[in-house]
């Protein structure tokens, strides 16, 4: 249960991020060729492309340091012990 | 001579934190010299790592792009780089975590107990063919600047000289720490002086938006895509820089380097997601400022546009603060240099020498990686003597290059039928196409989309191909006896979180 929510919302999350990355990427959608509008001194779409990048910047943060889908320091010495141990035991093998 | 005293100065404290660094016995073994022992916290992570990336290009490129190509350059490396907050972190977690398991010290590392040595060789001399022009872009830019701020008495020529030499110095006696505490303040320092200019320069005008009504007046073409017939900004031309210069970013030796370093996870987190939020910002302002420079210093063009950045501070500061503002330009030069120049001397030490002669003690390893920076930053010294591509195109081309590992490295990573076969031919079939659209068309085939190559720049189609023929390669060919074994420790189910 709690592995398919984590899933799913891994999944929204990269949805996302893949949608902005095009936006931060390519004017697609938000820019054409020729005369444009302007926005604070700037083109429309050099002024939405800084909005999305913004956007995305908030969605990472949110990603890495506010939901459970990331690491964290507390998983690091567990993970390390188990390589750890998965090292040794290899080393062992290929010296019988 | 201020500016030429104030960046003297700079380099001679830069020396001086890397002797404090080698006094402080952080460069004993190799473990400290190229990774810093997995000691570095946040904030050094941070800075070192945005000012390891942000170079001549960031400050100097970027303004003279800006200038030439106006607002479409944002494209370049402003927001295209915010991506990197989540590709980094999925892309370089398992180098984090493995490289601390495993005491990884090179980019190569992971290729080779993943693919075998013949993939690490092969990745490690192209990062450094891919560095070369990168390399060089800093120190034709440091050359550019310093010759226009000390007014001819410092020459281009002496200047390709000077500021490297300081580099080569720091870089071999404090390794990663010594670098990384150079790269840190170098980051704050030149993070500063951009917004400082920046102010200046649209205050000449009376704000941002008189000055950009005044520029669109002039020169309304550079607040447009698809000018010049739909060549310059279009949408395939953008999209090819922007996934170019972001996907680089991904492959070049830096994150490898500073994700070893990383004392902690809540600093690698740190660090992958404040480069591309600090990228927003600090790249606009050099972008901005050289699209302004247009109405204050009018008519400049090709690689004499470089010169805009140094330009515009003298135009619109007293001297001691454009020299500052010029010098914050020279750190993200010098530090880019520092980062690059490191990480593949120690890639040459650790993949390629170790990898010869497995018996070479720690110690020589060490000699080694200060040797090759030496000559690393000698033969980009050779090469920058005759400047005939402006600094951001050769950028530009150096990132599309490496970016063609990007495949081997996702699939050493997150795909377990992943084949040393098909790593090596991707990446050999990508680099190899980019030189080949350098050769037959030069700078414009890589750049500029091509109607041969399906409306793509050579960028693109080659980074297209390098993927297609990984996915063949590996599917034609069975896993060895050394991807089969590396499944256990990249798959380990620890690692899945």
């Amino acid at each position: 249960m709690e592995s398919t929510r984590k899933k799913k919302n891994n999944l929204i999350f990269l949805t996302l991020f893949l949608v902005l990355t095009v936006l931060c990427w390519c004017p697609v959608g938000y820019g054409s060729y020729g005369e444009v509008a302007m926005i604070f001194g700037m083109p429309s779409w050099a002024f939405f492309m800084l909005v999305f990048g913004a956007v995305l910047f908030v969605l990472e943060w949110i990603y890495l340091f506010w939901t459970d889908l990331a690491l964290y320091d507390d998983d690091l010495e567990t993970i390390m012990t188990e390589l750890e141990a998965l090292d040794e035991k290899e080393l062992i093998k290929e010296e019988v | 001579m201020v500016a030429v005293t104030i960046i003297t100065g700079i380099c001679l404290v830069s020396v001086f934190i890397s002797y404090i660094a080698f006094r402080k016995g952080f460069t004993k073994n190799a473990d400290d010299y190229f990774v810093a022992g997995s000691s570095l916290g946040y904030f050094v992570l941070i800075f070192s790592l945005l000012a390891s990336f942000l170079s001549a290009f960031s400050m100097f490129g970027m303004s003279s792009f800006g200038y030439r190509l106006g607002y479409g350059s944002l494209y370049v490396l402003t927001a295209n780089l915010v991506p990197l907050g989540f590709l980094w972190y999925f892309m370089h977690k398992k180098t984090f975590l493995l490289g601390r398991a495993r005491k990884w010290m090179s980019m190569g590392a992971p290729f080779g107990e993943r693919y075998g040595t013949a993939m690490r060789i092969i990745l490690v001399l192209v990062v450094l063919v891919a560095s070369i022009p990168y390399l060089v872009a800093q120190i034709q830019g440091i050359g550019v600047m310093l010759e226009a701020m000390s007014e001819g008495i410092i020459s281009f020529h002496v200047g390709l000289f000077f500021v490297p030499f300081f580099i080569a110095l720091y870089l071999m006696m404090g390794g990663m720490k010594g670098a990384a505490w150079v790269n840190a303040i170098q980051g704050v320092f030149f993070s500063v002086m951009v917004f400082v200019l920046f102010f200046f320069v649209m205050m000449k005008n009376g704000g941002f938006i008189p000055t950009m009504e005044m520029v669109i007046a002039k020169h309304p073409k550079l607040f447009q895509i698809g000018w010049a017939g739909g060549k310059v900004w279009s949408y395939p031309m953008i999209f090819g820089m922007a996934a170019a210069m972001c996907l680089g970013c991904v492959c070049f030796p830096q994150p490898y380097m500073h994700a070893y370093s990383s004392r902690s996870v809540r600093g690698f987190k740190a660090m992958v997601l404040a480069f591309g939020g600090i990228c927003l910002v600090v790249i606009t302002m050099p972008t901005l400022i050289g699209i302004a420079g247009t109405i204050i210093v009018p008519g400049l063009k090709g690689v004499q546009a470089d010169k805009i950045y140094g330009l515009v501070a003298s135009a619109t500061m007293p001297d001691w603060l454009a020299a500052f503002a010029v010098a914050g330009g020279f750190t993200a030069a010098m530090s880019t240099v520092n980062g690059l120049v490191f990480g593949n001397a120690t890639n040459i030490s650790v993949d390629i020498i170790k990898i010869i002669r497995p018996e070479t003690k720690q110690s020589d390893l060490i000699n080694i990686a200060r040797i090759f920076v030496g000559i690393i930053m000698a033969v980009c010294v050779v090469i920058a003597w005759n400047p005939n591509t402006p600094v951001a195109e050769l950028s530009v081309i150096a990132f599309g290059t490496v970016a063609v590992t990007f495949f081997a490295l996702w699939g050493a990573y997150y795909w377990e039928r992943a084949t040393k076969t098909g790593a090596i031919l991707s990446t050999l079939v990508g680099v190899g196409l980019n030189v080949t659209f350098f050769l037959v068309g030069g700078k414009k085939m890589v750049l500029f989309p091509q109607e041969s190559l399906f409306n793509l720049n050579g960028f693109l189609a080659s980074f297209i191909a390098s993927g297609v023929v990984f996915f063949v390669g590996c599917y034609l060919t069975q896993p060895g006896r050394i991807e089969e074994k590396s499944l256990k420790l990249f798959f380990h189910q620890s690692l899945t979180k």
